[in-house]
């Protein structure tokens, strides 16, 4: 390249550092050169993206060397500049300000002087207690009480800072600093590391040292806590007084003097709780031997390593930013997935210890940048696996260390420190451990998808428990694991564990499951106890008072289909082990191919049963082997499948009925297909009907109608309805597409297309009722068509059609295709809408959780009385998308999960300024979904507000064409949004979610008029949300009937009533209404049509003139319209209420 | 404030109806049951000069504001009394040009639901017209002599009259394309005529239907050339031969990296904004 002109070259460098800046500092700088760069965006609307514009001197100026090393930085050490400043900016929220470094620190001074200034007590035995104040209780369940040894306090022989807050790694919120208390040697004594004298001890130093820190008015609390939940290892909490009171919490942990311990007395295999002590019995010697402790020992070891851990890591991590930044990022990534918190977590320790590991074995290097980091660590935590090829810190390789076979035996995860004695995920569970992997898994297939919105789904994306699993259960009272640790013969963990059960028994618990569930499980994840905080003047709490253990189940789909446990062979070894372990629910069985094997057969006729397999999975097993009674298990896994369940089904939600009507279809297109005489020959059929994609909320049943009920039309084999009975049943015929071959005998003109087809419609229902002798009723655009009482409703199609009303022919003679709203609506119902159909057919099959999912948040959506405003295919596609593109989850497997993340993606999707790319198929590529990206940026003003992207679909998303306007879509936003904690909480709560129907039940206080309807004129007033005890007969039989009459089609007296009224006040008012058995319309009056408007003859409908401050104008005739929907629904409606005054102007 | 609405309107009656310039108020209900009335304005039809109407001048009324459960026969009986009418047309909204000739197929254009609409009514002579503007109402839409269907009576009788005749249907079709087909056959048979016979300037029309077809005059077709041609010119083109073809791509390659720097920052800018910054 040629010598820049001198001038540019300075002007890029002044810029150069400017822009450095402001992607740190903050918007004021940004906001400068906004102002002078991207005028555009001045006037532009709040919060919409728009495209860019540079100049072309701004975009092909010289660059400087500053912005080339910038360049090749981000792509070779990020993604993208996006992600790099994304990343940036996420490290800005999460770090800790200067200032607050030094606020914390002048408090860290003051806590250490006060530390060093309480005073000593005389010596006294360990279970002598007297001298301690009423004012503060120990911290420890001293369970067997008798323990030997003597206590006295004394200031700490040292106090140094450690963890996170001196590397730097710590994140905002709750700020944690942690301290720990070296107390001198004269406290303690040989043989302390036996049978929790040292614990005893350690919480008894805590103790003192907490009632005289309590006394200091410099702290604003005192509260204990236990270090990482560990029960035996309780901390002392202090926080600065008043407003300073959020700012940080300091941990205060006593640890033993250096090298006190002698380490090969803490190894995994070795006994420090002798059974004789700890169980109370005197007799020990009866040859068996001591069992080990591990856990008990790696806790002592703990407290020993504090500080070399702390030395290690700053040498590590010391000066290395990107390396601090990655630790960052990794614990906001833990902490989203709920990992961190709790005994066993992942905690940001382990995190910050594996990343050491990976600098000292080169895979990390410490000019990488955070992002790179953070990918390495997921890239070591989904490849490999710590549960049986352990790893290890300690470089040296002395033959005294234990072999990390020892640790594999003793814990289930393995990563040990330098020291090569202590075992950094002592406490993490195999089930925890195989959920971090997963997480891992999942983020890194994210990473490599080069989704544009990767960093969102990474780091920015909560994964509670319950959107995050399919099925959740609750275990409670915890206190019955006590009794399951006794059953499964846990003593030796009890005694490791201090007694405490719940951890003891969770091992073996999720072990236990895992087996049982077998296929039908993918992952099996527990929730950690909350690390509880106390008062000090208070009793530790229990192990029970964490109420409840949460276990969450991600199911495998094709498990799913089962409902038999297949065993060995009954006269194999494994079949006694078999039958062990299913207890009476095994059986001897036959098999097809003579094999005679052991076998549990689970009762689930239906798909929502075989669903809830795993329950009955559950709780036999749980009864079984834990002795945990029925009552005990709280399943939350299918509360919400009574909203789309049918009306006299309580086994199924539909599925079936729906198959069975995609089945009558197969067979109807299979006759249309082998339709003799046609003029033409069917080219194609297919279905367009939100039944024949499964997503139609209630399904159709077969119609079967009492003939007495109806009117008749003989000639035409016709039911009509009656005005003296209830309104009969509603029966909506299936749109079937049915395309006949291109010909050069089709004519060439619109109106006389028409006419052909209306001919086709009539001679198919001839030749289906002469050679299939079914009944059949033609009109100009659709034939019906009753098969095996289902209605399918075939419409004839021509292939060019839209092409013809298309052409337009200029003056010139130039035929040229111009989109025309009637072209757009035939090329809309003919073919996008049966290729999204069989698009969406397809997708149920590969994940048949689809249909309740898709049927949950239609359900939803009518139920919130907005139904109308958004169109079948629009949500089902937003259902869809959460299939497609299910991360950071993996598609849901059970509807509730499904509708969870429904209601979560309708109120976070940024609506306004990115598309929903629904990538069906898969047909779209990284960089076309690039492509359409931009095209909507550049385009978006001219876009519906809600825009859904579909390979067949890719500019003008069709379904959404039609609304929903703005206005209506922010109130589904709003309403997901309530919805969704609200749901979450009921779901969460183990004692059974309570009234489920809560969050479908519309809120009513909006509405300027309610209109009521009266139930008799209501066709599907069962469907309602909350279903009445008792309706109308609406002539149907159970049996089927003689009759082969056309039923009633389509007859839907509030719809017809919404349409009329829509029609007539459309401009007015917003009519909202539940199809699904509401009772009451609610009518909202627009308010800028209800500003008094200027005379026109345009104006005039509805309103009246009245004379306002001596000028006429034109006003809504309110009284006459109130009056109005009385007479349009004369009948159906039972009462028009106006609930407000705000119409009068 | 309704109290005060009420005073209002029963004040009406004494001062007489408000009503648009040029227009005056009839009072309409649908039945005596009704409390408040809605107001059809009515006005004489009239076209500035020049503008075409179908509609008689002089004796042709036009109404405003006419209820949807108010139909063409309704309107017709209530202005009857004021004299003779000779056609009663409800239309969406005004329109003067003209209205639709040839009449509808109802198998194909299946009537729309009413809302408000417009009505122009003719009356044989002038005087019905006079009288209809002195009109002082409320007219009744609904009587018990003459009942009118709403609601769910009104539904199933349109449910009924929906359920289509067969025969008809077909002979509708029938006839419809026999006018299409002849229509047709007379443009062949003159197209055939017209085909290689010379204009008065000597040239000749050539049609897809001669000797030898030439591609269809679309727009889509010229596209195609346009395309194939530069196509044609693209393959000749030698890429990064020379230095300077060589140097833009550089360039344009960092422009693009600009260009995407500066989009990135706006979204960033944007998200900031909306605090998505915060993880939890």
């Amino acid at each position: 390249m040629g010598p820049a002109p001198a001038g540019a070259q300075h002007r890029g460098t002044a810029e150069e550092p400017e822009m450095m800046e402001s992607a740190l500092e903050g918007p004021v700088k940004e906001g400068k050169r906004d102002s002078s760069k991207k005028r555009p965006v001045a006037g532009s609307p709040v919060g919409l993206l728009q495209p860019v514009k540079l100049s072309r001197a701004e975009l092909y100026k010289e660059p400087t060397n500053e912005e080339l090393n910038r360049l090749r930085e981000t792509e070779s050490l990020f993604h993208s500049s996006l992600l790099r400043l994304q990343v940036e900016e996420l490290l800005k929220e999460v770090r800790l300000s200067e200032k607050k470094k030094e606020r914390i620190d002048a408090f860290l001074r003051e806590v250490n002087q006060r530390i060093m200034r309480v005073p000593p007590t005389s010596e006294t035995e360990l279970t002598d207690q007297s001298w301690l104040p009423d004012g503060v209780r120990v911290p420890l369940h001293q369970v067997p009480y008798t323990v030997k040894g003597c206590f006295r306090f004394l200031a700490p022989a040292q106090v140094t800072v450690v963890g996170s807050y001196l590397l730097g790694t710590c994140i905002r919120p709750d700020i944690n600093v942690d301290m720990a208390l070296t107390m001198p040697r004269e406290i303690l004594q040989d043989k302390d590391g036996l049978n929790q004298r040292y614990f005893r001890k350690r919480a008894l130093y805590l103790a003192h040292l907490a009632h005289h820190l309590a006394q200091d008015p410099l702290f604003g609390s005192v509260h204990f806590s236990y270090t990482s939940g560990c029960h035996l290892k309780p901390s002392l909490l202090l926080r600065p007084h008043g407003k300073d009171k959020h700012l940080v919490t300091v941990r205060l942990h006593p640890c033993p003097p250096r090298e006190f311990f002698r380490l090969c007395r803490l190894l995994p295999s070795k006994n420090n709780v002798r059974s004789a002590w700890y169980r109370g019995q005197s007799l020990s010697g009866d040859g068996s031997p001591e069992p080990p402790t591990p856990h008990y020992n790696t806790w002592v070891l703990q407290d020993t390593a504090l500080e070399s851990h702390m030395q290690l890591l700053s040498t590590m991590l010391g000066t290395a930013s990107g390396l601090k930044d990655g630790v960052a990022l990794l614990k906001v990534w833990l902490r989203q997935r709920e990992l961190d918190k709790g005994l066993g977590g992942f905690s940001g320790f382990i995190v910050s210890m594996l990343v050491a590991f990976l600098v000292s074995t080169r895979k990390i290097h410490t000019t990488m940048s955070g992002y790179q980091v953070l990918r390495s660590i997921l890239q070591f935590l989904a490849t490999t696996d710590l549960t049986v090829n352990g790893i290890s810190l300690c470089s040296s390789s002395d033959p005294s260390l234990p072999a990390l076979a020892d640790f594999h035996q003793a814990f289930p995860v393995v990563f040990l420190d330098p020291s090569g004695h202590l075992n950094l995920c002592a406490d993490v569970t195999a089930s925890t451990y195989r959920q971090v992997q997963h997480e891992a898994q999942l983020s890194m297939a994210l990473l490599d998808s080069r989704a544009d919105d990767g960093f969102q789904l990474l780091l920015m994306t909560p994964k509670p428990m319950i959107r995050a699993f399919d099925h959740i259960l609750h275990l409670c009272p915890l206190s019955r694991l006590q009794a399951a640790c006794h059953r499964l013969k846990l003593w030796p963990e009890l005694q490791d564990h201090g007694g405490d059960y719940v951890s003891a028994a969770l091992g073996p618990l999720t072990t236990l499951l895992e087996q049982g569930l077998g296929s039908r499980l993918h992952l099996l994840a527990h929730s950690r106890p909350p690390v509880s905080e106390w008062d000090i003047s208070q009793d530790p709490p229990k192990h029970r008072d964490s109420r409840v253990l949460t276990l969450g189940l991600l199911l495998r789909p094709e498990g799913l289909t089962s409902v038999l446990e297949l065993g060995p062979e009954a006269d194999q070894p494994e079949a006694a082990a078999f039958r062990q372990f299913w207890g009476s629910r095994s059986e001897l069985r036959r098999f097809q191919d003579g094999a005679i094997r052991e076998a549990v057969v689970w009762e689930a006729a239906s798909l929502a049963q075989k669903r809830l397999i795993p329950h009955q999975v559950v709780t036999h097993l749980l009864a079984l082997h834990a002795d945990i009674p029925d009552t005990c298990v709280h399943y939350t896994g299918g509360f919400l499948d009574a909203l789309i369940q049918g009306l006299k089904e309580t086994s199924s939600t539909g599925e079936e009925a729906l198959a069975a009507a995609v089945r009558c279809y197969d067979d109807l297109s299979r006759m249309l297909w082998g339709l003799e005489g046609l003029p033409l020959t069917v080219s194609a059929v297919q279905g367009a009907h939100p039944v024949l994609r499964y997503t139609e909320v209630f399904p159709p049943t077969p119609a079967r109608p009492a003939c007495s009920f109806y009117e008749h039309l003989r000639e035409r084999a016709s039911l009509l309805p009656r005005p003296d009975k209830p309104c009969p049943a509603y029966v909506e015929p299936m749109t079937v597409v049915c395309h006949l071959e291109g010909s050069g005998q089709w004519p060439q003109d619109a109106e006389a297309i028409r006419r052909v087809r209306a001919a086709f419609q009539l001679r198919l229902a001839e030749l289906l009722m002469q050679q299939h002798g079914l009944q059949c009723r033609a009109t100009a655009t659709h034939t019906d068509v009753l098969k095996d009482g289902f209605v399918f409703r075939i419409r004839v199609a021509y292939q060019r059609e839209p092409q013809i009303l298309r052409e337009t022919r200029s003056p010139e003679g130039m035929i040229s295709l111009r989109d025309t709203p009637a072209s757009l609506r035939l090329e809309r119902d003919t073919k996008q809408l049966p290729l999204l159909t069989s698009a969406l057919h397809g997708l149920q099959q590969q994940h048949p959780a689809f249909s309740g999912v898709a049927r949950l948040a239609k359900r939803w959506v009518r139920a919130q009385l907005l139904g109308q405003e958004f169109t079948d295919e629009s949500l089902d596609l937003v259902a869809a998308a959460l299939f497609l593109h299910p991360e950071p989850f993996t598609p849901p497997s059970s509807p509730q999960v499904g509708f969870l993340r429904f209601l979560f993606l309708v109120s976070t999707f940024d609506w306004k300024n990115s598309p929903l790319i629904v990538n069906l198929n898969n047909e779209l590529t990284a960089e076309e979904q690039v492509e359409i990206r931009s095209v909507f940026l550049a385009t978006r003003t001219q876009l519906p507000v809600m825009v859904i992207i579909t390979p067949q679909d890719r500019k003008s998303s069709v379904w959404t064409q039609n609304g929903p306007s703005p206005q209506i879509l922010q109130r589904l936003v709003v309403l997901a949004a309530e919805a969704l904690p609200v749901l979450e909480k009921q779901l969460m709560d183990p004692r059974g979610p309570g009234d489920i129907r809560t969050v479908f039940r519309p809120p009513l206080d909006m509405y300027d008029v309610l209109i009521r309807l009266t139930p008799r004129h209501i066709p599907r007033h069962r469907q309602a949300v909350d279903s009445p005890a008792a309706s109308f007969c609406r002539g149907l039989l159970s049996e089927p009937g003689p009759s082969s009459l056309m039923p009633v089609l389509g007859y839907d007296p509030p719809q017809l009533y919404l349409a009329q009224l829509r029609e007539a006040f459309g401009d007015l008012a917003l009519f909202f209404y539940d199809q699904h058995g509401g009772e009451v319309i609610g009518v909202l009056w627009k308010p800028t049509s209800f500003q008094p408007q200027p005379l026109k003859a345009s104006n005039a409908k509805g309103r009246m003139v009245v004379s306002q401050g001596g000028e006429l104008v034109m006003v809504p005739n309110v009284e006459a319209i109130l009056e109005d929907f009385a007479i349009l629904g004369e009948g159906l409606v039972q009462a028009v209420e106006a609930r407000s005054e705000r119409w009068t102007v | 404030m309704v109290a005060r609405r009420r005073k209002r309107a029963a004040r009406d009656p004494e001062k007489g109806l408000l009503s648009p310039p040029g227009y005056s108020a009839i009072p309409i209900k649908f039945s005596e049951k009704q409390q408040a009335s809605h107001h059809l304005y009515v006005r004489e039809h009239r076209v500035r000069g020049g503008t075409k109407s179908s509609w008689p001048q002089k004796r042709t009324l036009f109404v405003l504001n006419v209820p949807p459960y108010c139909t063409e026969e309704c309107l017709s009986r209530l202005l009857s009394p004021c004299g003779a009418i000779q056609s009663v047309q409800l239309q969406e909204k005004p329109d003067l040009a003209e209205s639709p000739q040839e009449p509808k197929s109802k198998f194909f254009d299946p009537k729309p639901v009413p809302g408000f609409r417009v009505a122009y009514v003719a009356f044989q002579k002038p005087g019905g017209l006079a009288a209809a503007l002195a009109l002082k109402g409320p007219l009744l839409v609904s009587t018990e002599s003459h009942p009118v269907k709403s609601g769910v009576h009104k539904w199933i009788r349109d449910y009924t009259d929906s359920v289509p005749d067969p025969e008809a249907l077909r002979v509708d079709v029938d006839t419809f394309m026999e006018t299409y087909d002849k229509k047709m056959a007379e443009e062949e048979a003159k197209a055939k005529e017209e085909e290689g016979v010379p204009d008065e300037e000597g040239w000749v029309k050539v049609t897809r239907r001669g000797r030898r077809p030439v591609l269809p005059r679309t727009e889509a077709a010229s596209l195609r050339v346009l395309e194939r041609e530069k196509q044609k010119r693209a393959r000749k083109e030698l890429l990064n031969f020379y230095a300077w073809q060589h140097r833009e791509t550089k360039m344009e390659h960092l422009a693009q990296l600009r260009k995407k720097f500066e989009e990135d920052k706006q979204r960033i800018e944007l998200m900031r904004a909306q605090r998505k910054f915060r993880p939890y």
